[in-house]
């Protein structure tokens, strides 16, 4: 710029520039390619990231993505001759769209996620046209550089900082830009050097001059755009709750009844229903395996098990290790919560395809009306509904209901009732066990160390007092529960000892004032 | 449009009056005909449909003239003729089949019984349009329990306490009761946020005093508020009570405090139609002092409700007799005859009058409409000065959501102070169903009592659909801003003489017995107006008194 000789804009660029302006222009080629690259294997890695954390099955999910990623940049690059004179400006409008399409692939990603039902060819077509355009990016500079260098030299610089970019990418993708930034500010941030690489073209070679206000105008808007995002990403990823979790939220959705959001992390995969934890990967089996097998094992005639709420599928899993059962009936409100976990990979797989079993019935319904008109009798019931949070599942907790169950259940058979922690929510806990009695139960109230919950409770109810710790075999493999666990399980230190509380029932929902009372200083 | 749609209403209806011929039978539109309408198109009410109904108003013109009715095309003879199939009538066609009388016929005006306590339905929820709850009765109501326990409303008795163990699906769920004050829900009705201290000693100074009225006696030994009211103790020291209204009564004791008289005042309007300055103070005090409920799973506060209000016990009584009921047929005047009473009365279905034959009747309908019917009989009373009936205005409205302000959340009953309604009931408040949280229907109580009646009910029976809705919303929208663009539906029902107020004087002066007095041992009455408080309760001791009237033992 400033460049007497740039007034005849006619004349090629070689001839006008002088030798100390074409060795800047070569650096400056030289650092485009760097940063190209660099922002070429961000892509990548974004949609490699993104795809397993929403799609589940990380190993697959990534090598497939690297694969089309790869494959699409050999297109572009066989695409490259077809790109002719002026190769600069060529250069220019295609480091804007590397930089639009590479930049809004990950917010698009995330807010496309819950809405279309083929993500994964909106994924692929993504991946695709990114690999595309940064295929194309590398020849083009080549052969924009050709006549600066020898071949050889050429080559050897180009692949050297194409390497020293993508080590630089995948270095500080992991450690510095997903903790940081996040995957939607990671990717804008990196559209937005694709765009500036594209400016600094524009500005520094003479030869742009023709188009430099059309081009200018574009640039303008295209970092505005993806500036602005990058000031809402925060609001964005809220929207689609990433920020609200810990961890990386990779799947969420509102159904008509709640709002399920899964989140991951390198150990575990948590599972939030309106923002309530409901497990995690790593210890959900203590959870599950001391929901269902105290009972269970005192059951070896058992042949059929109602489950209420547990639309996870994980206390199913538990129940499918007793080959003497004939039928386990799952009544979960919401299909959206039973779908998911009879599709996501990831999910599958924690409840060993529990809902593919052709012993299990799953009933998407409300479980008070379900019960309320179910003839069949039951040799156990598992009762795994949320916490009494609110008047409507405070209901699911009455004297009334517990009533209804008496109905449901055959002589000899035992309901388990998940019923929250001991330890913080201890009038909350004593009171489900009155109600329970209330309703005419036996009750052998117990409680187990769950580490992402703490200490958490459950109450055994039956019509009768026969039940021992050691009655059955207990299924082989399992990780927690032994005659041993059981018999601790029972005993009560004074700090979660019986207390006299009301009985909750319709009319007066003692439950949910206690709960409020007890888990309130909690939630500040 | 919408007006077009309006027109061919109002044009068919004036068809059907024509084809009635004297104009007389259309006065009879049972209330399932229902004008369809629309908000004022245009307006930010045009979303909204619905339409409005009514009852009584529509008899009067044929109980009024008679001579205008067809000839008896039609002949049936009975035994007991019970006219009006409200809580009263129905109670008393329950009792006499307990006692073994199967010769038994019931008319009813509109086409289903029920009375105030009628109720209606639609895709989202059944609702009330007028009686919703009964609270847990007294033990020593042998004949409501009775009723109870046959309806399954009582499951049984403790063992231990001998006290009723009631259905846990009838007893209002938790949470019962909200107010809105100064914009935030509070739980419970009596007014407590931004209350200053001195009027809350006022307002404990008051709730004592009832719970010694609760416990009080008179000289008599009875207890000075009951229910019924008619076994309260007939000691002066209470009865004297019944001279002054309320508002003085309260002035006298000095309770002053606007946010106590706020909530007396909405508890007379709730339970009488009436103000504090309309009733009297026995009345007033009896709201409070007389509910000594007990259960073994509820407490004396409790109440009895259903998605369909009291209409769930009107089916209950329906169903525990089987003597015929003949409805859509009003009965317009009687005669007496050397055997019995001859009642004329117009089938409106069919278009045709019939001619009664009946040993002995009951007159199971409000006191002014018994008075028409009785035109032509010897030795009817006549009160000393007209009862007051108050007209109400029920309005039904469905809605997809609900906007929430801050502080507790949905109730049962949620009331705003100050307001000119006594807020609104929601109807699917005992809903089991966690999928209830979207739709529901929430039915709108108004007493029209900020004029004398006479002007009150002729400016409701005036007013049209499209002049109701925006008054209608703009009490919602006060309890819920934001509310309007969720209304899908709302209906409205205008009862006349929805129901008899207390005025001084009147529960322990003269009238009151002397109206309910049989004649000559072929008409009785029955009705809550012989009550002077319009309570399920009452009408159903009506029911029973008559009941055993027409038996010839003693009452209740
Ligand atoms: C808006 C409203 C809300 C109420 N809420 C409650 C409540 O929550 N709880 C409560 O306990 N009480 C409530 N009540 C009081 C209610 O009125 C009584 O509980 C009870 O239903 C009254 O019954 P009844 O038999 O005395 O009278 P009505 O219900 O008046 O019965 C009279 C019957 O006679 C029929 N009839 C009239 N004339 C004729 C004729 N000529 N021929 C044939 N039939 C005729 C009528 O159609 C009617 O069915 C409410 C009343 C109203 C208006």
């Amino acid at each position: 710029m400033g460049n007497p000789e740039a007034e005849t804009p006619d004349l090629p660029a070689a001839q006008l520039t002088g030798p100390t302006a074409r060795e800047t222009q070569s650096v400056l080629l030289l650092g485009s390619v760097f940063i190209i690259a660099t922002c070429g294997l961000i892509y990548e890695l974004i949609a490699g990231t993104l795809a397993s954390y929403l799609l589940g099955d990380s190993v697959t999910q990534f090598s497939t993505i690297i694969g089309a990623y790869l494959f699409s940049m050999g297109v572009g690059s066989w695409f490259s001759r077809y790109l002719s004179q002026p190769l600069l400006k060529w250069f220019i409008r295609l480091e804007i769209l590397v930089g639009l399409v590479g930049g809004f692939s990950a917010p698009l990603l995330f807010v496309l996620f819950e809405y279309v039902t083929s993500f994964r060819l909106i994924l692929y077509a993504l991946v695709g046209l990114t690999g595309i355009l940064v295929g194309l990016e590398i020849p083009l500079l080549m052969r924009i550089l050709e006549n600066r260098f020898e071949f050889k030299d050429l080559v050897s610089r180009v692949f050297t900082f194409d390497y020293i970019g993508a080590l630089l990418a995948s270095l500080i993708f992991p450690l510095v830009l997903v903790p940081q930034l996040g995957l939607m500010r990671t990717s804008l941030l990196f559209g937005a050097l694709n765009v500036v690489v594209a400016a600094v073209a524009l500005y520094r070679f003479q030869e742009t001059r023709p188009y430099r206000r059309g081009f200018a105008g574009l640039m303008a808007l295209s970092l505005l755009a993806l500036g602005g995002t990058f000031a809402y990403a925060g609001r964005i990823q809220r929207y689609t709750e990433t920020l609200a979790f810990q961890d990386q939220v990779i799947y969420s959705k509102s159904t008509l009844y709640q709002r399920i959001v899964l989140t991951k992390n390198q150990r575990e995969l948590r599972l939030f229903l309106n923002g309530n934890l409901q497990f995690s990967s790593q210890d959900e089996y203590r959870y599950h395996e001391a929901l269902v097998h105290p009972a269970m094992q005192a059951l070896p005639q058992a042949r059929r098990v109602l489950v209420l709420g547990g639309g996870d599928g994980l206390a199913v899993r538990e129940l499918l290790k007793y080959p003497q059962l004939q039928q386990i009936r799952l009544v979960d409100l919401d299909p959206g919560m039973t779908e998911l976990f009879r599709s996501n990979a990831l999910l599958t797989r924690l409840n060993q395809r529990a809902f593919f079993s052709p012993k299990v019935q799953v009933i998407n319904g409300d479980a008070y009306q379900w019960v309320r008109q179910d003839t069949t009798r039951y040799d156990c019931l598992i009762v795994d509904f949320p916490d009494p949070g609110n008047y409507s599942i405070g209901k699911l907790y009455s004297a009334a209901f517990y009533q209804e169950l008496h109905r449901l259940l055959k002589p000899g058979g035992r309901i388990v009732v998940q019923s929250t922690s001991p330890y913080v929510a201890r009038q909350s806990f004593w009171c489900i066990v009155h109600t329970l009695r209330a309703a005419g139960f036996h009750t052998i109230p117990y409680h187990c160390y769950v580490p992402s919950f703490g200490e958490w409770g459950y109450v055994m109810a039956g019509q009768n007092a026969h039940w021992r710790p050691n009655a059955g075999p207990l299924p082989r493999g399992l990780r927690y529960v032994t005659p041993t666990t059981i018999r601790q399980m029972l005993d009560f230190p004074p700090d979660m000892a019986e207390i006299p509380t009301e009985i909750n029932q319709l009319n007066n929902q003692a439950l949910v004032r206690y709960f409020e009372e007890d888990w309130g200083p909690y939630a500040q | 449009m919408r007006s077009k749609e309006l027109n061919s209403h109002s044009l068919s209806r004036r068809a059907f009056l024509a084809r009635t011929g004297a104009g007389v039978a259309g006065a009879l539109l049972g209330p399932g005909v229902l004008l369809e309408s629309c908000g004022p198109a245009g307006s930010r009410l045009e979303h909204i449909k619905g339409g409005l109904r009514g009852a009584n108003h529509r008899v009067g013109h044929l109980v009024r003239h008679p001579e205008q009715l067809p000839p008896p095309s039609r002949e049936l003879q009975t035994g007991v003729l019970i006219i009006g199939g409200g809580v009263a009538g129905l109670t008393a066609r329950r009792e006499l089949a307990r006692h073994g009388r199967s010769d038994v016929l019931l008319l009813e005006l509109e086409n289903h019984p029920g009375g105030n306590a009628a109720s209606g339905r639609n895709t989202v929820s059944a609702y009330p349009w007028g009686a919703h709850y009964l609270p847990i009765p007294d033990v020593r109501n042998r004949e409501l329990l009775d009723f109870l326990r046959e309806s399954g409303v009582i499951t049984g008795y403790d063992k231990v306490s001998g006290l009723p163990v009631y259905n846990e699906y009838h007893l209002c769920h938790d949470p019962e009761e909200r107010l809105l004050i100064n914009g935030h829900w509070q739980a419970g009705l009596v007014p407590e946020t931004g209350v200053p201290a001195a009027e809350r000693t006022q307002i404990a100074r008051f709730f004592r005093l009832v719970e010694e009225l609760k416990q009080a006696r008179g000289t008599d030994g009875r207890e000075a508020f009951t229910i019924p009211l008619d076994q309260s103790s007939r000691d002066e020291q209470f009865r004297q009570l019944d001279q002054l209204s309320f508002a003085d009564y309260l002035t006298r004791e000095g309770f002053t405090s606007s946010h106590l008289r706020w909530y007396l005042d909405y508890g007379c309007r709730d339970d009488y139609g009436a103000t504090l300055e309309q009733v009297s103070a026995w009345a007033g005090l009896h709201y409070f002092a007389a509910r000594k409920g007990r259960a073994h799973n509820a407490g004396s506060s409790d109440v009895l409700t259903w998605p369909e209000g009291n209409g769930f016990l009107v089916e209950q009584l329906r169903r525990q007799a089987s003597s015929p009921i003949l409805t859509e047929t009003v009965a317009c005047r009687l005669h007496e005859t050397p055997t019995g009473v001859e009642v004329l009365a117009y089938d409106a279905a069919r278009q045709q009058t019939i001619r009664i034959q009946a040993r002995q009747v009951v007159l199971a309908v409000p006191q002014f409409v018994a008075h028409q019917l009785l035109t032509e009989v010897a030795g009817v009373v006549q009160p000393s000065q007209p009862l007051h009936h108050a007209p109400w205005l029920i309005a039904n409205l469905t809605v997809t959501q609900l906007p929430q302000g801050p502080g507790q959340p949905l109730c049962w009953d949620n009331v705003g102070y100050g307001g000119a309604s006594v807020g609104y009931v929601n109807a699917s408040h005992q809903s089991l169903s966690l999928s209830a949280d979207g739709s529901k229907v929430m039915t709108l109580y108004w007493p029209l009592c900020h004029e004398v009646p006479a002007a009150a009910r002729r400016q409701a029976y005036q007013k049209t659909y499209a002049e109701w809705l925006p008054q209608i919303m703009a009490e919602m929208e006060r309890l819920h801003p934001g509310l309007t663009p969720y209304v899908q539906r709302v209906e409205a029902w205008v009862w006349g003489h929805g129901m008899v107020a207390p005025t001084p004087g009147y529960l322990w002066g003269p009238d009151r017995t002397q109206l309910a007095r049989p004649l000559r041992q072929r008409l009785f009455f029955a009705h809550t107006d012989y009550s002077g408080m319009s309570i399920f309760e009452e009408a159903f001791y009506q029911g029973i008194r008559a009941a055993r009237e027409v038996l010839g033992q003693a009452a209740v």
